[in-house]
């Protein structure tokens, strides 16, 4: 027991039912325990989604700061921190707007008018995680449900390319595996759980079948499911490194459900021909619906990664990745997301909002970041500000300010305020509206100038 | 007949977008026309003679009567000849992104390597590339189930990932390798690999020929091993030797064909 913490009993009050600003679970049932105006305990939610919720004071962002021409960071007022920004922004050919997924659908709302004012490029994280996936459901459709929906009904959850266990820790606790439904009174023990995964992982080894098939075999994979759906005999004895008989009976097994639900992750998504593994995964479960019920769900990370992609294809058409160069909204892969925009050095200026791109990125874009003006909009330090030329500190979605998110399934969840910011922070709202006011201005200038 | 002579003075490291400089648009134009034309960069637009020299010989009463010669790298100048429906477009260089996407007829010959989308939804005319090109050549928008329908693409180096996707006319020649599932959703037209292939040709298509003639790395569970055959007539073109059919994807019921050089694809024999 020498891990064991006991649990918090010095607090000041509790603020329930907020929501998770940590994974796209987004779960609303969590009890923050508030002493002094900080979060010192929180109730319900994983271990992630605790830590994160009760921040590290020591790595918060409390000032807005300017990296001079000694390239050290130095504290600076708000006025001055906007206007450099504002002026970096308004002075840009190729700016790249990105992050997104860790604040609020508002926040989205004005920093799509100054990447509209602007010509920006907006992007988000899903150009390095779940674009594949927004691409095959523009190609295939979106054969999904609510988790609420596989709560209550799904008899068969089946996660394939992604470990639930460690990345969304209360996945199968509150809505897939565990919990008793209307209709799955017995919880658990109403459900199989497959998990299709190269390595035998913490979800496979809760889940009643493995199927550990090779690497870089999901394609050659569920193309033989869907062969057998189609009542083909299978003529290799190995499919992607799993016999035959398996796959046969996997696929039987998969028709007899009365409620089927695939959870897809990354390993799904970032797999040898990536958006077209998805895409033959949503036509297998369009296969399926021919016998029974079968719905599909990415197993989406921020919070609202997944509100970003909802809000954008709603405002523009595009879920991410999308170009406002030439005055009209353009989106292509490989053109417009900003990997291949940094790494073909295109990007002048990068705005980064509520991410961390300096932990993510590959080499080739980290190293153009370094070389050009970048903005950071964040409320911890972390390796992004280490190339920050002008850092703005934001606040916390869901503890210090309110907003909306939606949830990997969809559902927009509004997430409260349970504590006040710094008093030296802004609202990330406020911080993009002010932005976008600033390079109005500077714009309505140019042009004054431009027509004398 | 006009001849339009671009040469490169400079490269630009954010790239130049070409999708109005194409010879519908510019068979009437005089030299004066292109010095004052500001070209797409970025978010601005900026003096296309900051870039090129461009020369002007002969006139032109139409597109069909217009040459292009593009000298120089432009591995920066996207969209060169998209939307094109009438001409000729030599690059003496390497070009970017979407070169002859939607093309609707007339010529363009790259001598060097193109980037992704080339020949990205095209309808009409011809498209030569002397060098390699990378992923998507010949492919649809995104979303869309019709790519390439018209119109010819031909290779003379290698051709990256999803090479046809989602063909629906039209032919592709690739004189060199080929990487994984060329021909992917593909409804109609043809195909002609002549150097080897990664895996997976032809996943969920319905309809059309692929040809590969060289090694074929893995093929799908969706397709029918159904004859050897010597000597075919694939697409109206007389092949010899002896091919091994298959028919797929059948994973959606596809009666697309798949022709696999016998002699180099044993290991794929049932």
């Amino acid at each position: 027991m020498a891990n064991y913490e006991p649990p918090v009993t010095d607090y000041d009050s509790i603020v329930e039912n907020c929501t998770c600003a940590f994974c796209g679970c987004n779960c609303d049932d969590l009890d923050y325990l508030i002493k002094d105006g900080h979060v010192v305990g929180v109730r319900h939610a994983c271990r992630l989604g605790a830590s994160k919720i009760m921040e590290d004071m020591d790595q918060r962002l409390m000032v807005p700061m300017i990296r001079g021409e000694d390239g050290e960071l130095a504290e600076t007022d708000w006025d001055t921190a906007l206007d450099k920004a504002a002026e970096l922004i308004a002075g840009a050919i190729r700016p790249i707007f990105y992050g997104w997924s860790e604040t609020s659908i508002e926040t989205m709302h004005h920093g799509l008018e100054l990447g509209e004012l602007v010509g920006a490029v907006l992007d988000n994280q899903a150009t390095i995680c779940h674009g594949p996936s927004l691409q095959a459901v523009q190609n295939a459709g979106y054969p999904i449900s609510t988790l609420g929906e596989v709560k209550n009904r799904a008899d068969m959850c089946l996660y394939t390319g992604s470990n639930a266990m460690n990345s969304h820790p209360r996945h199968m606790a509150r809505y897939s595996t565990f919990p008793r439904g209307y209709f799955r009174p017995r919880g658990r023990f109403d459900r199989t759980v497959v998990t299709l995964d190269p390595k035998y992982s913490d979800t496979a080894k809760m889940s009643d079948i493995w199927v550990g098939f090779e690497q870089n075999g999901d394609y050659e994979f569920y193309n033989a499911i869907r062969a057998v759906l189609k009542g083909k005999k299978l003529q290799k004895e190995f499919i992607s490194g799993i016999p035959k008989e398996d796959v046969e009976e996997l696929a039987e097994a998969m028709k007899n459900v009365q409620f089927g639900a695939l959870f897809f992750g990354l390993g799904l998504t970032h797999t040898l021909s990536k958006q077209r593994n998805i895409d033959i995964a949503i036509q297998m479960v369009a296969d399926l619906n021919s016998y029974t019920k079968w719905i599909l769900m990415p197993m989406r990370g921020h919070f609202n990664v997944n509100g970003f992609n909802i809000f954008m294809a709603f405002e523009t058409g595009f879920p991410y990745g999308v170009d406002f160069a030439r005055g009209y909204q353009r989106y292509m892969n490989g053109e417009t997301n900003t990997i291949d925009l940094l790494t073909r050095k295109e990007c002048d200026v990068f705005m980064v909002i509520a991410a961390d791109p300096g932990a993510h990125y590959p080499g080739g874009a980290i190293k153009h970041l370094a070389e050009i003006p970048v903005i950071q909009v964040d409320i911890h330090w972390g390796p992004s500000t280490e190339i920050a030329d002008v850092v703005l500190p934001g606040s916390f979605v869901g503890v210090e300010v309110g907003g909306t998110s939606y949830r990997m399934d969809g559902v927009p969840i509004w997430m409260k305020k349970a504590i006040d910011k710094p008093e030296s922070c802004r609202d990330d709202e406020w911080i993009i509206k002010e932005l976008l006011e600033r390079v109005k201005k500077i714009k309505a200038e140019q042009g004054a100038l431009a027509s004398k | 007949m006009k001849t339009i002579t671009f040469n490169q003075k400079k490269t630009s490291q954010i790239a130049l977008e070409f999708d109005e400089l194409i010879p519908d648009e510019v068979y009437n134009w005089e030299k004066a026309d292109f010095e004052k034309y500001m070209v797409p960069i970025g978010n601005s637009r900026f003096p296309l003679t900051d870039y090129f020299d461009i020369e002007v010989d002969g006139s032109a009463e139409a597109p069909e009567e217009v040459k292009m010669i593009l000298n120089g790298d432009y591995g920066r100048v996207k969209y060169i000849g998209t939307k094109m429906g009438a001409g000729e477009i030599i690059v003496n260089g390497p070009v970017d992104l979407h070169c002859g996407s939607q093309m609707k007829g007339g010529s363009i010959l790259v001598n060097g390597d193109a980037e992704s989308y080339a020949g990205r939804e095209m309808e009409g005319g011809s498209l030569t590339i002397m060098g390699n090109t990378r992923e998507f050549c010949g492919c649809s928008y995104i979303g869309d189930w019709r790519g390439m329908n018209g119109g010819t693409i031909t290779i003379h180096g290698n051709a990256g990932k999803q090479l046809g996707e989602c063909l629906s006319g039209g032919s592709i020649y690739v004189k060199g390798d080929c990487d994984i599932l060329a021909g992917i959703h593909m409804t109609k037209g043809f195909i002609q690999i002549d150097g080897d292939v990664t895996r997976w040709p032809g996943g969920q298509m319905k309809n059309g020929d692929i040809v590969i003639n060289g090694e074929l790395g893995r093929l799908l569970e969706g397709f029918v091993q159904e004859d050897i055959v010597e000597n075919p007539e694939i697409d109206g073109k007389d092949f010899s030797g002896k091919y091994i059919k298959y028919t797929g994807d059948i994973a959606l019921n596809g009666k697309g064909r798949l022709w696999l050089d016998a002699e180099k694809n044993r290991h794929l024999l049932y």
